[in-house]
C-alpha cells in the first residue's frame, strides 16, 4: 500500500431540513494515481471536492489531505494543493502569461519569464499567451485554468468536471493534458460525469449516487464486478446460429439491436480464450466474429438503473 | 518586501490591468468626471437659467422686511432663497460661493417709521454682498434700488428713506459656479468608481468562483480588500488631478488642488470600496449587483450636495443627506478646494474615515469566501 494523498472516513455534509448532500462515504487516494468520483449532477461530487479543498464544512467525519486534518491543519498544505473549480472561467482581460504570473505571485511563488513558457507550452498555449483571455476558445480557457491550477508544482491536484461543456476535440486534449501532469507524479483528484473520462484517465473510480458511494475500484474491477461480461458477436449467424449455439449448450441471444446477429456473453475474462476456440471449431455461418468489451456506462447502469447523459440520469 | 505585501502588489496590479482594460471602467474613472464636468460648464457658465437664485437675510421682526422681499420676487428675476438668521452672511456667502447676497438689517421696520414719525434725514439700508465684477451682483444691486425707490415713494411720495448700498466680499469674489461643482463631482466620481465597481466585481468573483479560487491560494481576504482600496486610490488620484487640470483650462476654475483633497479622495475611495464589498456580499450575480448598487448610489448622488447645495433641499432630505458618508466627503473637498478650511475638512475627513472603518470591519466580518 502507497503514501495515502487523501484519507476520507465517514464523511457526510447535510443541509437543513434533511439534504444529505454527502451521506457517510469513506475513501482513500494513493500518491500518484487518478482517482476519479464519478457521478450524475447532484451525486454530491463537488460538495466532497469543496470539502476536501477546504472551502466547505463537513457535518460529520474525518478527512486527511496530504496527512493533515483539513479542519484543523488546511493552512499548512494550502500551497501543496492545487484547484481547478467546476465552469472555472479565467480572468477575462488578463492574458495567459499575466494570469499565471498573477497566480504564481498569490502561491508566493517567484516565478520567471522562462517558468512561464514552460508551463504555456506544456498547456499548449504558448501561441495564445498575448491574447486577452476572452478570446480564447473554451477548451483554451480551460487548459490555462489547468495551467493555473499547477502554478504551486501541487503534490495533490483537485479538478472538478474539468471537460463540461467542452467538444469532443477540447475534451481529448484535455485528458492529454491530464494524463501528463500524472506523469509527472501529481495525485489527481477528479470529478466528472463523463463515463468514457474516468474510464480513459482513472487508476481508481467512485461512483457516487444521491450523496453515497455506490461502487469503488479500478475500471477493469468494476465492469468485471457489475457488468454483465464480454460479449462475442457472431455477425449474421441469425437464428439458425443461435439454435446451434443452444445445442452445443452454450448460452446465446440474438442481438436487440441487430436481430440477424447473435450474441454470446462470457461472464469471466479468463473463459474468452476457450469459447473463442469452440466457437471457432463450429460450422455456424457467419460473416464475423469480435469482441464488445462493456464499460463504465453498462457499470453504471447496472448499478442506478438508468443511463446518465451530460451529468442527467435518462430512464 | 514581506510575502502578504506582494500578494498585495500582485492582486492590485493584475486587478487593476483588468479594470483599466475594460470600456466600463475607463468610462467611469476618467471620461464620466470630464463628460460631467464640461456639461455643467456648458449649463451654468452660458447662462442657461432664466431666473437668478437670490439669497436674502431677513434680519427685521417687522412687516417692511418682508415687504422688500416680496418686491423683489415680484421683479420675476429672482428665485428667492432664506439665509437663516444666526448665520454670518458673510460665511454663508464663502460656504456656498455666492456671487451675491441680500441682507436687510435688524430693526428695518422701526428705524424707516422712527425716521417718517420724526422726519429724520438719511437712508436705511438694505446691504447687498458680492462681487462687483459679476454681472449678477450689479443685476441685484439694480433691482434692489428699483424696489427701494417703489417702497419710498409708496411710503411717502417725496422723502426717499430705503436706501441700497454694495458690499464687496473679496474671499468670494473669485470663484464661479464650476468651482461649487467640482468637487461635488470628483466626489460623485470617487462614489460612482468604488462603490458600483466593487459591488460588481464581489458578483462577478461570485458568480465565478473566484473567490472560492482565491481562498486555495495564500492571499488573505485583508489583503484582497486592501489590494482594492490601493488600486482605486491611484486611479481615483489620476482622475481628480484629470478633472481638475480640464475643469480649470476650460471653465478657469479657481479651486486649488490641495494636499488635504488627495486625502480626503483616498478616505472617500476607502470607504466606499468598502461599502461596494459590504453590499457585495449581498449580491449573488452581476445583474442583481446593478440593481442594488443603483439603489444606493443613485439617491446618494443627488441628495449628498454633489450638484446643487444641501440648504436648498427641504429640512426632510436635508435629514437624509446627513447620514450619506458622500455629504461628508463633498462638503470636506468644498471646504478645502474652495474655502480653504481644512479645520471644517478635517472634520469630515473624520466622518468618512469612520463611515470606512464601519464599512471595512463589516465587509471583513461577513464576506466569505467559502461555502457553509
Amino acid at each position: 500500500m502507497g503514501e495515502k494523498h487523501v484519507e476520507v472516513k465517514h464523511l457526510s455534509k447535510h443541509y437543513p431540513p434533511d439534504i444529505k448532500a454527502v451521506d457517510d462515504i469513506s475513501f482513500e487516494i494513493e500518491k500518484g494515481r487518478i482517482f476519479s468520483m464519478l457521478g450524475p449532477n447532484g451525486a454530491g461530487k463537488t460538495t466532497t471536492v469543496e470539502i476536501l479543498e477546504g472551502l466547505r464544512t463537513p457535518t460529520a467525519g474525518e478527512v486527511f489531505v496530504l496527512g493533515e486534518d483539513i479542519l484543523r491543519g488546511y493552512s499548512k498544505i494550502r500551497s501543496r494543493v492545487g484547484t481547478l473549480p467546476q465552469n472555472f472561467e479565467p480572468f477575462d482581460m488578463l492574458k495567459p502569461w499575466e494570469a499565471i504570473q498573477y497566480w504564481a505571485n498569490l502561491y508566493d511563488r517567484r516565478i520567471t519569464k522562462r517558468e512561464i513558457n514552460e508551463l504555456l507550452e506544456s498547456v499548449n498555449l504558448s501561441d495564445r499567451k498575448n491574447l486577452h483571455s476572452k478570446k480564447l476558445s473554451g477548451g483554451e480557457r480551460r487548459k490555462l485554468g489547468i495551467a493555473l491550477s499547477i502554478v504551486n508544482n501541487p503534490e495533490l491536484l483537485f479538478l472538478d468536471e474539468p471537460t463540461t461543456g467542452l467538444d469532443p476535440k477540447a475534451r481529448r486534449d484535455v485528458w492529454e493534458l491530464i494524463d501528463s501532469i500524472r506523469d509527472r507524479g501529481t495525485t489527481i483528484f477528479l470529478t466528472t460525469h463523463y463515463l468514457d473520462e474516468a474510464e480513459k484517465l482513472a487508476d481508481d473510480v467512485a461512483i457516487m449516487h444521491r450523496g453515497k458511494i455506490i461502487a469503488e475500484g479500478a475500471p477493469g474491477e468494476l465492469i468485471e464486478r457489475y457488468g454483465k461480461g464480454t460479449s462475442i458477436v457472431l455477425e449474421n449467424a441469425g437464428r439458425t446460429g443461435l439454435k446451434m449455439l443452444m445445442d452445443m449448450g452454450i448460452d446465446a441471444e440474438l442481438d436487440p439491436i441487430n436481430s440477424n446477429n447473435v450474441i454470446v456473453t462470457v461472464r469471466k475474462h479468463s473463459d474468452m480464450k476457450s469459447m473463442m476456440a469452440r466457437l471457432a471449431s463450429s460450422d455456424i455461418p457467419v460473416t464475423d466474429i469480435y469482441t464488445m468489451r462493456e464499460n463504465l456506462e453498462d457499470v453504471f447502469l447496472s448499478l442506478v438503473g438508468s443511463k446518465m447523459e451530460d451529468g442527467v440520469l435518462k430512464q | 518586501m514581506s510575502q502578504a505585501m506582494s500578494r498585495i502588489l500582485s492582486d492590485t496590479i493584475n486587478f487593476g490591468k483588468q479594470y483599466m482594460r475594460s470600456k466600463i471602467g475607463m468610462f467611469f474613472a476618467i471620461i464620466l468626471p470630464i463628460l460631467l464636468i464640461l456639461v455643467f460648464g456648458a449649463i451654468f457658465m452660458k447662462g442657461g437659467s432664466s431666473k437668478i437664485t437670490l439669497y436674502v437675510q431677513n434680519l427685521d421682526d417687522g412687516s417692511m422686511g418682508d415687504q422688500f422681499i416680496d418686491a423683489m420676487n415680484k421683479t420675476g428675476i429672482f428665485e428667492i432663497r432664506n439665509i437663516p438668521r444666526n448665520e454670518s452672511i458673510e460665511r454663508f456667502i464663502a460656504n456656498h460661493s455666492l456671487t451675491v447676497a441680500v441682507q436687510i438689517p435688524e430693526n428695518f421696520t422701526y428705524d424707516i417709521g422712527m425716521k417718517l414719525a420724526l422726519g429724520l434725514e438719511g437712508y436705511v439700508n438694505v446691504t447687498v454682498y458680492g462681487d462687483p465684477s459679476k454681472t449678477t451682483y450689479n443685476m441685484v444691486l439694480g433691482a434692489a434700488g428699483a424696489v427701494a425707490e417703489g417702497m419710498n415713494f409708496a411710503l411717502t411720495g417725496t422723502q426717499p428713506v430705503i436706501g441700497t448700498t454694495g458690499k464687496s466680499i473679496t474671499s468670494a469674489q473669485k470663484f464661479n459656479y464650476m468651482d461649487f461643482y467640482l468637487p461635488g463631482i470628483i466626489g460623485m466620481t470617487v462614489m460612482i468608481n468604488a462603490l458600483y465597481a466593487m459591488t460588481g466585481t464581489c458578483a462577478e468573483y461570485k458568480q465565478r468562483s473566484y473567490f472560492k479560487l482565491l481562498a486555495t491560494t495564500n492571499i488573505k481576504k485583508w489583503e484582497w480588500l486592501v489590494s482594492k482600496f490601493l488600486f482605486y486610490t491611484a486611479l481615483l488620484s489620476f482622475s481628480l488631478v484629470l478633472t481638475y487640470l480640464v475643469g480649470r483650462m476650460a471653465f478657469d476654475m479657481q479651486s486649488v488642488l490641495t494636499p488635504m483633497a488627495f486625502v480626503l479622495m483616498a478616505a472617500g475611495a476607502f470607504a466606499f470600496t468598502a461599502l461596494g464589498m459590504f453590499v457585495g456580499i449581498l449580491v449573488k450575480d452581476p445583474e442583481g449587483a446593478t440593481a442594488i448598487a443603483n439603489a444606493i448610489g443613485f439617491p446618494m448622488m443627488f441628495l449628498s450636495g454633489s450638484f446643487f447645495p444641501i440648504e436648498i433641499m427641504p429640512d426632510y432630505l436635508q435629514a437624509v443627506a446627513s447620514v450619506l458618508p458622500l455629504t461628508y466627503l463633498n462638503s470636506g473637498l468644498r471646504d478645502t478646494m474652495v474655502y480653504f478650511n481644512d479645520a471644517s475638512a478635517l472634520v469630515n475627513l473624520a466622518i468618512v474615515i469612520v463611515c470606512g472603518v464601519i464599512f471595512f470591519l463589516l465587509a471583513s466580518k461577513y464576506m466569505s469566501w467559502k461555502e457553509k
